[in-house]
């Protein structure tokens, strides 16, 4: 007999076969998914927080015109305002728009001064000439004018008194509208802003002016007129950067690349000309990878959860092989069961997928927070508060949740459509083959062992000194995989040895008379939780390494008393600067023993971009302990009459760039090009950007002003530094003060705020193994449900076989966490000496925190026992006959 | 002397009533020029109530430098409009207008503003420029607005306007030629040089033009009526040779409109017998025309020959709607007046080329209709050229000039 093939059938199967069992046992049904559901959400979470924090940087100017064609920007420091006449003398009768912009950040005022950083709401703040940019805005259709929002009659320019006050305004500040409904800000409502040192009170001019139909400012947007943005911030004859766009129409293309080939023959090097998407680009590679190990971070649930989701679907070919066999020999062939086993695990991987993106898109309106705070202390400006659902990035994790589980079916789905007839009447046929693989010891050994030459290999290498360390991930996968294969050689030995045991205990001996001869079942359970705990303690091993080589760090690099910026600075942007006027001012106290002023500007190498830092280099090297990688050979660096071409680089920039000591880096400057020769490398872990150091006056020289990003100051003896702390903040209210107990606090604060994500990554991959020890005792207990009804034949109790369970799991666990955490060593190490090296360019101190593992071990252990021992009293009351 | 010389000492001596010269002028004139007195007799102030200069008569003109911009005036524009015939006679139309207008002046008080020179806050700067295509029926315009600056300036030294990559100069001569430069989007472009056969009117009396019976309703009124145009234009990336005739003026002034008033019809009509005139009708807002509403002929020499509002007519023929902005603009319009010269009526029909030549934007807030016509006599001869400008038919212009 054959059944002709039809969808029918395949229906048929799905109902009477898959359905039928899920809804026997909807627990596990339940367990199943809401497995799958964490390791997809987690995923989801991460990915859309991740698009979120790189939709986060934008040319704002997109939003109030249209995206430009080019942009030009000074290599360093910024562009003369001078430049525009040129330009269009340069490019006429060309019809190209050009857009002056200043662009500057700006904060609220500081309430107390023993705040945390990034704790007050920082702004974007764009100068765009307002009346020019109507000309591209009148083709867009806007929702709003820029003038015309206090009465219709000043809806253009020129036509009223209003208008005119609002233009010459020089306080006149356009706000969002989201900003706007917000903190309930009206026309002409004061709004005070903290700009370099300067406390400003600004006018709520109007609403900015967004497309319509398009997207909308952000809250943090502030628009101004070019000149007063100009003079708010200190910069009058100068601009951040000079968009252009070209006239729609035919030939827009061609005019587009004769255009960029004017600028550039224009520009020479003195300029860079480059394209919005250049600049995202660019923004992508900056933070690709931290995105990218977030996104590997945030697979560990996953990873587990293909374990479990295998060893589920395994079991069940296991326990359904009797309705199989009959199947098979109603003539029903093996492609259709194979089909039938498919499309269940493709419907889990819908149902739990679907389940984890609703979680993961909940999950990512909180970790937008802890990506966006990251991202703003790192790399750029940011103020996340939502990440929106994407399609692309939903499609995604659907995608992956029905591959996972497809992958996880495929083996048990083969294994099932093989199962022969004749299986029906053996009750202990062999393991299915799949698990074939875990049995094989010595292919474990293998893996893990190429783990070690993979980990030799070096990091990929992308544009702008960008490294991904695809090789040193590929063997943290090999040894979690080895491990976990060779982790059921230790379950065997453990029950070997736990044997004699048995005299005293009963419910050991029955627990070790499993474990001897370990199943599949009990071989995939430890192998998941050798991941998770790897992964976990690994992770704890770097971040321990981690927070004891940033303690060092600080000890030895923070040593001045005070610590001085513009309460402005809130973000690894900031723009905010001390004029000289006031730093000067400060230096000549009588309290003031000496001070390290340090000017930073970001400069474009070649080969990326990287921040300039000028530094009294003399003040540093004997008021600090700097910890080197490749200490100077001389002590020229440090003297100014002899240390005008030399530099200090981070270790970080020495990676990035691959440049080590006594190698020429040619930096750009306003003055034009210089070429340092590098005296020395140190370690730094403030940015993973790297950093070039040199003598601040030079520096001053080279850029000509000595506004400072934040000055260092050490206190003479017999002075109260809280008093001098105090006085000064009197005086400029507009500056931070920090002492140095507050800012190590505040360092440390930061650093570690930006490994709170990976905790709960952690945390949620321990759970999901947790689960998943239960769901295989369960899943154990039910294939041994004839062996249960026969031990309490022989009159053992519930609670015996209870404890015998507990046993088991006891014993599981112990194995998954020794194995883990002898993995967990060697990632640890990998992350440290490879991943982190490569990724970030920074060397730390191996570091293993063993009370903590210590607790996760026993956390591990004492949660594994007791849902064993749960699920053994469950299971001693399970008939012989019922299904599962 | 040249004749025209003679004629405008002749105008100015009756100005100042000379009147043993008298008999030698023709009776409309005369009309017009004692009810020019009769305005005229009340000596405007220097400033209007905002501070900013008003013209004043007798004003000596100086060139090149009042062909440049003058700030303590409020508003300023400097206006070509003109026809040009490319390759195989094909027929253009063009205009180009730089308008510069001064905000409030500081009065003490003010607050203290962001002053830049790359940025100003002082003045602003609006420009039209339009290019018709006869043949193809298209009308391509554009409008620009900047502040002044790095990208839109005008010298007070002498003819050297600019907004954007548009500009409109003059070289080392006071009289010309001067250069026309622009495009329209990315559709059209123009670079043009004109030379001007007669020499620079001034309208009005005692060089002063005006414009409503408020005493600061006025404005200097400098024009080249005829200007010998060759140059380039660029039609769709393709550049094509032309020739034609221009007429250029450039206004002065810090009251353009009073209050009851609702608009302006503007034609500067070129004739075949190498004579132009000029006209305007102001129109109240009740729908009757002002009393300052004005006509001059220039004559072949550049002789000027004023006729006040009782002395023409201006009747519409045809209006057209505005498929964009809904305004009915008269289109067509007939001009009755008297020929200087043979002392007969003489009737003119200006014809638009093409219905669509409104301009205008959302920067400005000003949508007009400026466009190029064929002027037809009695007897519906092609006698000549002229544009046409209508304004104040899409929204009221007052508030604008105010």
């Amino acid at each position: 007999m054959r059944f002709a093939p039809s969808s029918g059938l395949t229906a048929t199967l799905l109902r009477k076969f898959t359905l039928r069992h899920w809804q026997a046992a909807p627990g596990q049904s339940a367990v199943l998914v809401v497995i799958l559901a964490l390791g997809i959400a987690v995923f989801f979470a991460i990915r859309l927080a991740n698009r979120a924090a790189l939709g986060s940087f934008q040319n704002f100017t997109d939003l109030i015109t249209q995206e430009s064609d080019w942009v030009i920007r000074a290599p360093a420091g910024l562009l003369p305002a001078s430049l525009l006449t040129e330009l269009r003398g340069r490019l006429n009768p060309q019809p190209v728009g050009i857009i002056p912009v200043l662009e500057t950040t700006g904060a609220r005022p500081q309430t107390d001064p023993d705040e945390a950083i990034g704790s007050r709401e920082s702004f974007q703040l764009l100068g765009v000439d307002l009346i020019g940019i109507q000309n591209l805005a009148a083709r867009i259709v806007q929702e709003r004018s820029w003038f015309g929002q206090a009465s219709s009659s000043a809806s253009v320019a020129g036509s009223s008194e209003r208008f005119w006050q609002i233009f010459r305004n020089p306080r006149a500040v356009f706000i969002s509208a989201a900003l706007a409904a917000r903190d309930k800000l009206r026309l002409g409502d004061p709004f005070t802003l903290v700009v370099n040192e300067n406390i400003a009170t600004l006018e709520v001019a109007g609403i900015i002016p967004a497309k319509r139909d398009g997207p909308q400012a952000p809250a943090t947007l502030l628009v101004m007129d070019l000149p007063a943005v100009q003079s708010l911030s200190g910069n009058r004859n100068f601009l951040s950067r000079i968009e252009f766009i070209v006239e729609q129409g035919p030939d827009a293309k061609t005019r587009r690349a004769k255009l960029k080939e004017r600028l550039e023959s224009w520009s020479q090097e003195r300029w860079l000309v480059s394209s919005p998407t250049d600049r995202r680009e660019s923004a992508a590679t900056m933070t690709r990878a931290f995105r990218v190990n977030l996104t590997i971070l945030s697979l560990i649930a996953l990873l587990v959860g293909l374990y479990l989701i295998f060893q589920a679907l395994d079991g069940a070919v296991v326990r359904r092989r009797e309705e199989i066999g009959i199947l098979r020999s109603l003539g029903v062939e093996e492609y259709y069961i194979r089909r039938a086993w498919l499309l269940e695990a493709a419907l889990l991987g819908l149902v739990g997928g679907g389940l984890g993106a609703l979680l993961g898109w909940a999950g990512a309106q909180f970790s937008v927070r802890l990506v966006g705070r990251t991202v703003n202390a790192l790399y750029y400006s940011t103020h996340l508060q939502y990440a929106q659902l994407d399609l692309e990035e939903l499609s995604a994790a659907l995608l992956l949740a029905v591959a996972t589980s497809l992958l996880a079916g495929w083996i048990p789905a083969r294994a099932a459509a093989r199962t022969p007839p004749a299986q029906i009447l053996v009750r202990h046929a062999l393991a299915a083959p799949g698990l074939q693989f875990w049995r094989k010891e010595w292919l474990g050994a293998i893996i893990a062992l190429a783990g070690f030459a993979l980990v030799l290999l070096p990091p990929l290498r992308f544009a702008g000194g960008v490294r991904f360390p695809l090789a040193g991930y590929l063997a943290g996968l090999c040894w979690i995989l080895g491990a976990g294969v060779l982790s059921s050689g230790v379950l065997r030995t453990l029950a070997r040895l736990a044997r004699p045991l048995g005299r005293w205990l009963i419910p050991a001996k029955i627990a070790a008379g499993h474990l001897v001869q370990p199943s599949g079942r009990h071989r995939l359970a430890v192998a998941g939780l050798v991941c998770a705990i790897a992964m976990t303690a690994g992770m704890t091993i770097l971040v321990a390494s981690f927070d004891t080589t940033m303690r060092g760090w600080i000890e030895g690099t923070f040593q001045a008393d005070l610590y001085i910026s513009s309460s402005g600075a809130q973000s690894a942007s900031t723009e905010n600067r001390i004029s000289p006027e006031t730093w000067k001012s400060m230096v000549t106290h009588r309290a003031v023993a000496e001070v390290n002023a340090v000017q930073t500007c970001d400069v474009q190498l070649s080969e990326g971009q990287t921040t300039l830092s000028g530094v009294e280099l003399e003040v540093m090297h004997r008021r600090t302990r700097l910890p080197w990688i490749q200490p100077p050979l001389s002590n020229d660096v440090f003297a100014f009459e002899r240390n005008a071409g030399l530099a200090l680089v981070s270790e970080s920039f020495s990676e990035r760039f691959r440049l080590r000591r006594g190698d020429p880096v040619t930096v750009p400057t306003p003055k034009g090009k210089r070429k340092l020769i590098i005296a020395g490398v140190f370690s730094d872990y403030g940015n993973e950007r790297g950093s070039i150091l040199v003598e601040r006056r030079h520096f001053a020289a080279w850029f000509q002003h000595e506004q400072l990003s934040g000055l260092m100051v050490f206190v003479r003896d017999g002075f109260s530094i809280e008093t001098l702390r105090g006085e000064w903040l009197a005086r400029h209210p507009g500056l931070r003060i920090f002492s140095n107990a507050h800012l190590r606090s505040e360092i440390l604060r930061i650093f570690r705020q930006t490994f709170a994500i990976t905790y709960a990554l952690e945390v949620i991959g321990v759970l999901v193994a947790m689960i998943g020890l239960g769901l295989t005792l369960v899943s154990v207990l039910l294939e041994r449900r004839g062996e249960l009804t026969t031990l309490r034949a022989l009159g053992l109790s519930r609670g015996e076989i209870a404890q015998a369970t507990a046993c088991e799991g006891l014993a599981l666990a112990f194995v998954g966490v020794a194995v883990g955490t002898v993995v967990s060593l060697a990632l640890g190490w990998m992350l440290i000496y490879v991943i982190n090296k490569q990724t970030f360019g920074w060397t730390l101190g191996f570091d293993v925190p063993w009370l903590q593992i210590a607790g996760l071990a026993l956390l591990v252990i004492s949660i594994g026992t007791g849902v064993a021992y749960g699920v053994g009293r469950w299971g001693a009351d399970l008939p012989a006959d019922q299904e599962e | 002397m040249r004749p025209n010389r003679i004629l405008r000492l002749w105008v100015l001596t009756l100005w100042k009533g000379a009147a043993k010269m008298r008999a030698l002028i023709p009776t409309s004139a005369v009309f017009s020029l004692l009810w020019s007195l009769a305005a005229a007799e009340i000596q405007p102030p220097r400033k209007t109530r905002d501070g900013f200069a008003v013209p004043q008569p007798g004003h000596r003109f100086e060139f090149p430098t009042d062909h440049g911009s003058h700030p303590d005036f409020k508003i300023e524009w400097w206006y070509v409009t003109g026809h040009l015939f490319g390759e195989q006679g094909r027929r253009f139309g063009f205009q180009a207008t730089f308008f510069r207008r001064s905000g409030p002046l500081p009065t003490n008080g003010t607050m203290v503003t962001a002053r830049s020179e790359l940025f100003g806050n002082e003045e602003l700067h609006l420009a039209h420029m339009a290019l018709l295509d006869v043949p193809g029926e298209r009308f391509i315009q554009e409008e620009r607005l900047n502040r002044q600056g790095w990208d839109a300036e005008s010298s007070t030294n002498t003819l050297a306007v600019r907004n954007g990559n548009w500009s409109l100069s003059v070289g080392t001569h006071a009289n010309g030629p001067f250069s026309l430069q622009g495009s329209i989007r990315s559709a059209a472009a123009f670079s043009l040089e004109m030379t001007p056969v007669k020499p620079l009117v001034v309208f009005g009396e005692k060089g002063v033009s005006r414009k409503g019976a408020s005493p600061t309703a006025s404005s200097y009124y400098l024009t080249f009526p005829r200007l010998e145009v060759a140059g380039v234009v660029t039609l769709e990336g393709r550049n094509q040779v032309v020739h034609g005739q221009a007429w250029m003026d450039h206004e002065i002034s810090s009251n353009q409109l009073d209050e009851d008033q609702a608009g302006w019809d503007w034609a500067g009509l070129q004739l075949k017998d190498g004579r132009e005139i000029m006209a305007y009708r102001i129109r109240k807002k009740d729908g009757s025309r002002d009393p300052f509403s004005q006509l001059a002929w220039v004559d072949a020499n550049g002789a000027v020959t004023n006729f006040n509002s009782g002395h023409f007519t201006w009747t519409t023929v045809q209006t057209w709607k505005s498929p964009i902005t809904g305004g009915i603009y008269p289109v067509r319009i007939q001009l009755t007046t008297t020929d200087p010269i043979s002392g007969q009526p003489a009737i003119f029909i200006l014809e638009p080329l093409v219905f669509q030549q409104e301009l205008g934007g959302v920067l400005s807030g000003i949508s007009y209709w400026e466009g190029a016509c064929r002027v037809r006599n009695e007897k519906s001869e092609d006698v000549g050229s002229a544009y046409l400008e209508l304004t104040g038919y899409a929204g009221s212009l007052t508030e604008r000039f105010q």
